[in-house]
C-alpha cells in the first residue's frame, strides 16, 4: 500500500500507522480470515468509498448504540465519520423532526440500492404496530420502506435479531425481529444484549473489504462469532470438569472463582464468542462470567430472558477433557476421578433438568449442530 | 392558534414527540408524547423474583446500572438482605461512573451540538461552538467521547460488560476487588479527572465545587476562558438561557451519591414522604385509576380517547415535580445552586439544569476517589440470602436523570407486581386528571417562537436541558 495512503489514515482516524495495522490484523483474526486478509482490509478501509448507512431505532433501549460508543480502536464515532457515512441515526444526528426524516429519505433516494441498513430494536406487530411510532410512521412501515432499496441489512442486538427482551412472554406488543418481518431479504443478525461491538465492526469491515456480508449460520449469525459455545472457551471450564461449583453468590466456591453452572450459567447452551473477544477493552476476565455472574444466554433465542436465571442449562454435549484433575484422592479405585467429577456435576440438580443432563452425559453426546468445529 | 408537531426528536435517548399550540408567536400549551411501549411491567409478572435483576435493567441502555441498583434494592428489602460495606462501595462506584458518563454524554453529544448549528452563525461564540461541538465531528465532543470510553473501563473491570452489567445483587456484587485492581481503578479515575480539569472545566474540581454564587461562576468562566464550561457560560448569557424553560419549581430527590433525599419548594426542603405518590393515567394510553406504585398496574389501551402518551403521570400529593441533577443539588443545598435558583425566581432554567449537571460531574469524581480508597481487601463483597414466598420491597435510587424507584411484590414465590417510576416519567409526564401539565409541558409554555429554524431552537434547548431518557419513561 502506498505510503501517502497510510499517512492519510493517521490524520483521518487519529490512529498511528502501527495501531491501524494492528486493528486490521485484529479484525482479520476475529473473523478467522486467512493470512493476507489484514492487508486487504487495510487497503479497503483506506481506499473504499464510504458506504452510506441508515440506522433505525425501534423498540429498544439504545444499549446497542451505547456499547458501540464505548468501543475503541477506533471508536464508533470515528467509524461513522471515516469508514461509513452515517446519513440517519436518531441518537447522534444533528437535525430534529422532519428535517431528519427528510435527510433519511433524500439519502435513500440518492443511494438507491447502495446503502447499508442497520436495524436496532424489535418491531411490534400487535394492533398494527401502534406500540412504536417514529414521525407518525409505525416501525413496521418504516422498516419495509427502508429495506426496499438497501444493499445489505444488519440487525444489531437481540431485539432486532428475534425480538429480544420485549418479545419475552407474554410478549405484550407482539415484538419480533427484522428477519421475520423482512422475510424475502437476507438479514445478518448480531444478537447479544448488547452485542459485542467488535462483532458488529467486523461485519461492517467484511462488507467493505469483500463487498458482501460474512458467511452466516441458520439463524443469520456470522459464523466467525457464533459457532462455538461459551462453555467451550470459558476460563472456568476446568472447574466445571473437576466438579467445583459456586452454589450461591458470595459463597466459598464463588469467591474461589469456581464454575457458575449451578447459579444457572447458560454458557453450555449459548453460542457466542464472549470469552475470547471480551468486553470493555480492559483485558482478561472482562466479560460477565469472568466477573462472577453466570451467562444469561442473551444471544440465544428462547434462552436469553426467557429461561429463569437460576434454571440449569441443558448441556448440549460434553466432550471430556484429556485429563481430569484428581479431586478425590482416596477414591481412586472404585470410582475414577473423572466419573466423580461427573457425579459432582449432576449432584443437586433439579429433577427435570437433571434427567436431561444425565442422559447427555451418559451418551457422551456429540453436538447436534453439524457446524461445530468448522470455522 | 396554530399547531406544530415535532418528532422524531433527535439527540435524546429514545423516541419523543412534542406538539405545540402557538398563539401570538409564543407556545400557548405543549403536549409531550412518548410513542414507544414495550410492556416490561407485564413481562415481569409471574417470573422468579431474582429474574428482575436481568429483565428490569434492560429498560434502558443508558442508565442500566441505575436500574440494576433500584432492582437490587427492591429485592434486598423484600428478601431482608443488604450488601456488606465492600459490596455497597462497588455498587456506588459503578453508579457514580454511569452517572458521570451520562452527564458528559448529555453535555457534549446531546446538548451543545445545537449551538453549532448554522442558524446561530454570526453570534460571537458560534465559530467556537462549531469547532468544539458540531454533531459527530466537534473537537470537544470527540475528546469527551474518548474520556468517557476510558472512564467506562471501571465498569469493564468490575462488571465485565456495559450496558446491562449483571454484577449487582441484592446481597452485594458478584466480583471482589484485589489490590492490583484497586490501583488500576485509581488510575482510570485520575485520568478522567485530568480530562475534566484540562478540557471541560479548565481548573481544579475542588475550586469548581467551592463556587458559591452565580457571580462567582461567571468569574470562573472569565478566568478559564478556554474551557468548554466557559463557552457554555458565554453563549448562555448571550441567549439568556437562565430565563428559558422555567420549571414547576418543585424538586424531588431520593438522595443519591452526592446528596440527601427531600422535596424542595420555594427555597425550603421538606422531608420526603412517598405516601402521597400516585401514578395518574388519565392522559396515558392506559386503563385504571391513579394508584401508588406499590399497588400499581399496567394495562395498555391504545384506543383510549383523550390520551396522548404511553407515559403515566407521577404526582406527589397531586403535584408534579422536577427530578434530576438540579433537583439533587437544590435538595442538598449546594450554595452555588441555591444562589442560581434564587436569581431565577426559584423555578430552575435551561442554564441551571446544565450548571447543576456539570457541578455534579466534578463532585462525582471526587466521590469516586473516596470510594476506591475505602475499598478493602478484607471482608465480603456479597451476602447470601433466601427468597421468601411472600414479601414486598421498594428500591429507590438516583439515576443521572433523577429519582428512580422500583416497587416489587412477591406472592407464592413469584413476582406478583412490579412497577417502575423513572426520572423522565416525572419530567416528561402528560397531564393529570386535574389538567395540570407535566414539568416539560409547563417549562415550554410561554416560550417565544422565533421565526427561522424549525423546529424552533429554543424549544429544542429546553427539551434537551432535561436530558430526557425516553426508553426509561415508558417501559
Ligand atoms: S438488544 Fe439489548 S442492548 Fe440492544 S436494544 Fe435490545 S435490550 Fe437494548
Ligand atoms: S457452566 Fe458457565 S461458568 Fe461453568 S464452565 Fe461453562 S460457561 Fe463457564
Amino acid at each position: 500500500m502506498k505510503d501517502s495512503m497510510l499517512n492519510a489514515i493517521e490524520t483521518r482516524l487519529g490512529l498511528s500507522r502501527r495501531s491501524f495495522m494492528q486493528f486490521c490484523a485484529a479484525m482479520a483474526a476475529t473473523m478467522g480470515l486467512p493470512k493476507g486478509a489484514d492487508a486487504q482490509i487495510a487497503h479497503a478501509l483506506v481506499s473504499a468509498k464510504r458506504p452510506p448507512v441508515i440506522w433505525l431505532h425501534f423498540q429498544e433501549c439504545t444499549g446497542c448504540t451505547e456499547s458501540m460508543l464505548r468501543a475503541e480502536h477506533p471508536t464508533l464515532e470515528k467509524l461513522i465519520l471515516d469508514i461509513i457515512s452515517l446519513d440517519y441515526h436518531e441518537t447522534l444526528f444533528a437535525a430534529a423532526g422532519h428535517q431528519a426524516e427528510a435527510a433519511r429519505r433524500a439519502s435513500m433516494a440518492a443511494n438507491k440500492g447502495k446503502y447499508l441498513l442497520v436495524v436496532e430494536g424489535a418491531i411490534p406487530t400487535k394492533d398494527n404496530g401502534v406500540y412504536c411510532k417514529v414521525g407518525g410512521q409505525t416501525a413496521l412501515e418504516m422498516v419495509h420502506e427502508c429495506a426496499a432499496d438497501a444493499a445489505a441489512i444488519i440487525a444489531i442486538g437481540s431485539c432486532a435479531s428475534w425480538g429480544g427482551m420485549p418479545s419475552t412472554s407474554p410478549n405484550p406488543t407482539g415484538a419480533t425481529g427484522a428477519p421475520v418481518i423482512l422475510k424475502d431479504k437476507a438479514v445478518v443478525t448480531i444478537p447479544g444484549c448488547p452485542p459485542n461491538p467488535y462483532n458488529f465492526l467486523s461485519t461492517v469491515v467484511h462488507y467493505l473489504t469483500f463487498g458482501k456480508l460474512p458467511e452466516v449460520d441458520a439463524k443469520g449469525r456470522p459464523k466467525f462469532a457464533y459457532s462455538r459455545l461459551i462453555h467451550e472457551n470459558c476460563e472456568r471450564r476446568p472447574h466445571f470438569d473437576a466438579g467445583r461449583f459456586a452454589q450461591e453468590f458470595g459463597d466459598e466456591g464463588h469467591r474461589q472463582g469456581y464454575c457458575l453452572y449451578k447459579l444457572g450459567c447458560k454458557g453450555p447452551e449459548t453460542y457466542a464468542n464472549c470469552p475470547s473477544i471480551l468486553f470493555g477493552d480492559v483485558g482478561s476476565g472482562s466479560w460477565p462470567v469472568g466477573t462472577g455472574h453466570p451467562c444469561i444466554g442473551c444471544t440465544e433465542q428462547g434462552i436469553g430472558f426467557q429461561k429463569p436465571i437460576h434454571e440449569l442449562a441443558e448441556l448440549k454435549y460434553v466432550l471430556p477433557p484429556v485429563g481430569y484433575p484428581r479431586i478425590v484422592e482416596e477414591q481412586g479405585q472404585g470410582m475414577s476421578a473423572g466419573s466423580a467429577a461427573l457425579v459432582a456435576g449432576v449432584g443437586g440438580l433439579a429433577v427435570g433438568a437433571g434427567a436431561v443432563m444425565a442422559r447427555n452425559l451418559g451418551k457422551n453426546k456429540k453436538p447436534d449442530d453439524t457446524d461445530f468445529g468448522k470455522e | 392558534m396554530s399547531r406544530l408537531v415535532i418528532g422524531p426528536f433527535n439527540r435524546v435517548e429514545g423516541d419523543l414527540e412534542v406538539t405545540l399550540e402557538a398563539a401570538d408567536g409564543r407556545v400557548a400549551s405543549a403536549q409531550v408524547t412518548a410513542p414507544l411501549f414495550r410492556g416490561f411491567e407485564q413481562i415481569l409478572i409471574g417470573r422468579a423474583p431474582l429474574d428482575a435483576l436481568v429483565i428490569a435493567p434492560r429498560i434502558c441502555g443508558i442508565c442500566s446500572i441505575s436500574q440494576s441498583v433500584a432492582a437490587a434494592r427492591a429485592l434486598g428489602q423484600a428478601l431482608g438482605v443488604t450488601p456488606p460495606p465492600n459490596g455497597a462501595l462497588v455498587a456506588d462506584l459503578l453508579l457514580a461512573v454511569e452517572n458521570a458518563a451520562d452527564h458528559l454524554t448529555h453535555f457534549a453529544l446531546f446538548f451543545m451540538p445545537d449551538f453549532a448549528r448554522s442558524d446561530y452563525a454570526g453570534r460571537p461564540w458560534h465559530a467556537e461552538a462549531a469547532r468544539r461541538f458540531a454533531a459527530t465531528a466537534g473537537q470537544s465532543a470527540r475528546e469527551a467521547m474518548a474520556a468517557r470510553a476510558r472512564l467506562l473501563h471501571v465498569v469493564g473491570l468490575l462488571a465485565g460488560k456495559w450496558p446491562h452489567s449483571l454484577t449487582l445483587q441484592p446481597g452485594g456484587v458478584a466480583k471482589s476487588v484485589d489490590l492490583g485492581e484497586r490501583v488500576r481503578l485509581g488510575q482510570i479515575v485520575a485520568d478522567f479527572r485530568r480530562y475534566l480539569e484540562r478540557n471541560l472545566f479548565g481548573g481544579s474540581l475542588e475550586s469548581l465545587t467551592a463556587l458559591d454564587s452565580f457571580v462567582a461562576l461567571e468569574q470562573w468562566g472569565e478566568r478559564h476562558g478556554d474551557s468548554d464550561l466557559a463557552l457554555f457560560l458565554r453563549l448562555s448569557r448571550d441567549l439568556s438561557l437562565d430565563s428559558q424553560g422555567r420549571g414547576v419549581g418543585r424538586f424531588l430527590s431520593y438522595g443519591g451519591i452526592t446528596g440527601r433525599a427531600g422535596l424542595w419548594c420555594d427555597g425550603r426542603v421538606a422531608p420526603l414522604d412517598l405516601a402521597g405518590l400516585r401514578e395518574d393515567v388519565s392522559h396515558g394510553w392506559m386503563q385504571g385509576g391513579a394508584l401508588h406504585p406499590a399497588q400499581g398496574q399496567t394495562r395498555p389501551d391504545a384506543d383510549k380517547p383523550m390520551a396522548y402518551s404511553w407515559s403515566k403521570a407521577p404526582r406527589l400529593d397531586g403535584l408534579s415535580c422536577e427530578v434530576g441533577a438540579l433537583a439533587r443539588q437544590a435538595v442538598s443545598g449546594h450554595p452555588l445552586i441555591a444562589d442560581v435558583l434564587a436569581c431565577g425566581g426559584w423555578q430552575g432554567s435551561v442554564h441551571d439544569r446544565v450548571v447543576a449537571r456539570l457541578l455534579e460531574l466534578a463532585q462525582l469524581v471526587i466521590a469516586m476517589e473516596g470510594m476506591i480508597a475505602a475499598l478493602s481487601g478484607e471482608g465480603a463483597y456479597c451476602r447470601e440470602h433466601g427468597v421468601p414466598g411472600r414479601a414486598e420491597g421498594a428500591g429507590l435510587t438516583e439515576a443521572a436523570r433523577g429519582a428512580l424507584g422500583h416497587w416489587l411484590r412477591i406472592e407464592d414465590g413469584v413476582i406478583a407486581g412490579y412497577q417502575i417510576v423513572a426520572p423522565t416519567t416525572w419530567n416528561f409526564s402528560p397531564r393529570d386528571a386535574d389538567g395540570n401539565p407535566g414539568p416539560l409541558e409547563q417549562a415550554l409554555e410561554g416560550t417565544l417562537l422565533e421565526p427561522g429554524a424549525s423546529p424552533p431552537l429554543m424549544v429544542q434547548h429546553i427539551v434537551r436541558s432535561f436530558d430526557p431518557c425516553m426508553s426509561c419513561t415508558v417501559h
